[in-house]
């Protein structure tokens, strides 16, 4: 079957089977790498992606689901404020990841600041837990998070003065 | 690009009777041990494994056939379609207590006189611990792609030792070294877990390549990985150990059984280096040593986080802590009393050369921690308590370890670590090695150390890709190794690049080669040599409290002070030894299983990483480093030390004797009704 979806900003079709799995179209279908199928079984994280605006593991989603829905993989969302908000916050904590659990965790952070914009340390380390990974030590992520937090109070308020 | 999927034994010893493949559709082939155009097996440490199984089977899951094709789905539905048939056998999955025929490798070594010492011992004191498989939980699971580039076959995969791909398809496919190209791919944590395993895929893979005569590409998902691909080994470790009047030390005889599944390919290494470190931190005259790889018919088991030493040394801290209570005293001031100082003696008859930092860490995690008077109110309350109590009961514990870093102590790879410097006319860097970086700042490492020696900015130094038509050969590389070994290769090759730079026209490249300047020889009892180029130590501390209705262990903190010499970025340092910590006491409270003869998809269901939440703070110090101390390898130091402290910690708050972790409730209600 054919079904259209927004990716990222844009109108897009994709011929689907009843079987495949979200996380292969996106990576296979759309060559978008970010989004890795490493479990296939929605532990590992490595495949969170915006699905109608929750964050969903999407090698858990069958695509034909997808139909007329807004999608938001980490490309996409690498194309706004709030992404270099979460980069600059990371790199001001010091956070050094592995290269394969940084996207998942991006999108981890960014779910939780648009539910919570000010979370506690124990609420950052509950969520992000859903990326889990040997490579960052929970000290940085959460001290990570608290950066992004007050990077993006100040921009809305600047944006507010202005 | 075709995708390669595996058919694998269903039965975990025997022998392939026959293999039914479904109806293959166009563009579909099978692949066969008769259609690998040269040798079967990949050679890693003196053991082999076969690429593809043919006459015998040795684990459930072994592969016995491929299936390559276009669609991955379709080819899941054709692997799942294909039926194997094989003779089956009882197989071997003792290892505590085997048979001659499972003994992959033996190590003997005696110093002293043991059996005077036991003679004459005022008490003697014996215990058996045991550590659990361990699942890497890398970034990405093992994979690799293979395709002809021009002349050449290349090869993509995320591996610790890119030269040992090349060798191993070459001998696969029966060409020359020179004819393979290895193009690694980012390693992210590893922890030891791709030192050998993705030489198979990629052998796998260059076959189905040649054979179908189109790219190929095997990845394995994460539920196959974690069944099939090697774990941290198991071992059981008793340890007997006699004292003197006063509480010291005065012998130890120790027996090492190490389970490394089916075919033993690190078992050499694992064995060499868990015996080297048996005694731990402590100076003792007379020891006994037998050590034993033995296999399996579970999948090969292999290195997590160091090859080998943490099996001893958590074993040996964990007695140190039993023999210190049984005679009632802190075992901070029992381990001050024993520990290995300047003039000891290794158990290679090697001196040790300098003060050790014991005293120096003991004082800076105690202050930190507070670890004194918790640990004599703690004993206070244990001492008093009767029975079960109503509210949370608490402990703490010590432990004390080194890390050895230095190259291999066995195998083919103990001489081949090579890096090469070139300082080009526009004063930028280029430093070449194939020792693959991990996660961890490495490569920051080796960039500092180059732009020091050159006295050039760091922006203009650049590691190249660790490819191996270019990248000279510089071994395995495990995260102590790279930045050890392979750190001073670089320090060197600049230094000889430096030394020639006003002489000669740029580009000066320069090449450093490692030299062992005294192998390990294992002959008639006795072990030789210096194992060791850099030794690093650390102390930890872990609190816990044990909740006294669930008997659920809850940490509550630790503390690691680490003598790692010239530490290059202490923020960076800090930060990965906390990640370290962090996986060391889910090692300790929720990661284990039991691979057993067959494979059960449920084990991984049941296995995950330590919830974030469930973390105490961890606290990370440094001893300060003298000028001019090397930089030492100190990311294996949270996998020696902080088990033990936990298991001390555990034992105290329980009250028991507890032997192994992580510890199911069940196992603590035992051990508190027989005390």
């Amino acid at each position: 079957m054919t079904i259209t979806f927004i990716l990222n900003g844009e109108d897009v079709s994709a011929k689907v089977r009843v079987p495949d799995r979200l996380s292969d179209v996106l990576r296979d279908g759309f060559g978008l790498l970010g989004v890795r199928s490493d479990c296939r079984s929605g532990r590992c994280g490595r495949c969170l992606v915006f699905l109608g605006g929750s964050l969903v593991p999407s090698c858990l989603v069958p695509a034909f689901s997808a139909r007329g829905k807004e999608i938001v993989t980490i490309e996409g969302y690498a194309q706004t404020d709030d992404y270099a908000d979460i980069v600059a916050g990371f790199a001001d904590a010091g956070v050094e990841t592995c290269g394969f659990c940084e996207g998942p965790k991006i999108m981890v952070a960014a779910a939780l600041l648009e539910r919570d914009p000010r979370p506690a340390p124990l609420t950052i380390i509950e969520h992000m837990s859903a990326a889990p990974c040997r490579c960052t030590d929970p000290d940085s992520l959460v001290k990570a998070v608290q950066a992004v937090a007050e990077r993006r109070a100040n921009r809305i308020y600047r944006r507010a003065g202005q | 690009m075709i995708y390669v999927q595996t058919v694998r034994s269903p039965v975990a010893r025997g022998s392939v009777r026959s293999i039914s493949f479904p109806k293959l559709p166009a563009g579909y082939r099978s692949i066969l041990p008769a259609d690998i155009p040269g040798r079967n097996g990949i050679v890693s440490f003196g053991a082999e494994v076969p690429i593809l199984a043919q006459d015998a089977i040795s684990y459930a899951g072994e592969p016995v056939a491929l299936l390559a094709g276009p669609d991955p789905l379709r080819l899941e539905e054709l692997v799942a379609e294909t039926k194997v048939l094989c003779d089956s056998v009882e197989p071997f999955l003792c290892w505590e207590s085997f048979s001659s025929e499972q003994v992959a490798v033996k190590r003997l070594a005696t110093t002293g006189d043991p059996e005077l010492a036991f003679s004459i011992a005022s008490s003697v004191l014996e215990a058996t611990y045991t550590s659990g498989a361990i699942e890497h939980y890398y970034s990405e699971p093992q994979g690799a792609a293979a395709a002809y580039d021009y002349d050449k076959i290349a090869i993509w995969s995320a591996t610790q030792w890119p030269y040992h791909v090349r060798d191993s398809v070459a001998l696969a496919l029966g060409c020359k070294a020179q004819e393979v190209s290895v193009r690694p791919m980012k390693l992210g944590v590893h922890l030891d877990g791709k030192l050998w395993y993705p030489s198979l895929l990629s052998c796998q893979a260059a076959v189905a390549s040649v054979v179908c005569g189109r790219p190929a590409k095997i990845l394995l998902t994460r539920e196959e990985d974690f069944l099939y691909s090697p774990k941290r080994a198991r071992s059981s470790v008793s340890v007997r150990s006699a004292l003197g009047r006063s509480g010291e030390l005065t012998a130890l005889d120790i027996r090492i059984a190490i389970n490394v599944g089916a075919y033993a390919p690190l078992a050499e290494e694992i064995l060499s280096q868990a015996v080297l470190v048996c005694a731990g931190a402590y100076a003792c005259p007379n020891l006994r040593v037998e050590g034993y790889a033995v296999k399996t018919n579970t999948p090969p088991m292999g290195a997590f986080g160091g090859l080998g030493a943490s099996h001893s040394l958590f074993a040996i801290e964990a007695h140190a802590n039993r023999v210190a209570q049984a005679i009632g005293e802190d075992p901070a001031d029992w381990k001050s009393r024993n520990v290995l100082r300047k003039g000891s003696l290794l158990l290679t008859g090697e001196p040790i050369k300098e003060e050790t930092p014991y005293e120096a860490l003991l004082a800076k995690v105690a202050a930190a921690s507070d670890y004194r008077r918790k640990y004599a109110g703690y004993e206070l309350v244990r001492k008093r308590r009767s029975g079960r109590s109503d509210g949370p009961i608490r402990g703490i514990g010590i432990s004390l370890a080194y890390q050895g870093a230095g190259p291999f102590l066995s195998g083919e790879a103990s001489n081949s670590y090579t890096v090469e410097a070139t300082l080009n006319k526009d004063l930028g860097v280029r430093i070449l090695t194939s020792a693959a970086a991990g996660a961890g700042g490495v490569v920051e490492v080796w960039r500092q150390s180059a732009a020091e020696i050159l006295g050039v900015d760091l922006e203009k130094v650049a590691v190249a890709s660790p490819d191996t038509d270019q990248a000279p050969d510089s071994g395995p590389s495990t995260l102590s190794r790279n930045v050890s070994v392979v750190n001073r290769l670089v320090l060197r090759a600049c230094e000889a690049v430096q030394k020639r730079r006003f002489r000669d026209p740029l580009p000066i490249t320069a090449r450093s080669v490692h030299r062992v300047p005294k192998p390990i020889k294992w002959e008639g009892g006795q072990v030789s040599g210096a194992p060791f180029d850099t030794v690093a130590w650390a102390c930890a501390v872990v609190e816990l409290e044990l909740d006294a209705a669930t008997l659920e262990p809850r940490p509550l903190g630790v503390w690691l002070c680490v003598d790692g010499g010239k530490v290059v970025s202490p923020d960076r340092a800090k930060s990965a030894l906390r990640a370290s910590v962090a996986d060391a006491l889910g090692t300790c409270l929720a990661e284990r299983f039991e691979p057993g003869a067959g494979s059960d998809p449920s084990a991984y269901f049941r296995y995950g990483l330590l919830p974030l939440n469930r973390l105490p703070p961890i606290s990370i110090d440094f001893l300060e480093a003298s000028g001019k101390e090397p930089v030492k390898g100190i990311g294996e130091l949270p996998f020696d030390t902080v088990p033990a402290a936990f298991l001390a910690a555990l034992s105290q708050a329980s009250d028991s004797a507890l032997s192994s972790l992580p510890v199911p409730a069940a196992t603590i209600l035992k051990a508190m009704e027989i005390l």
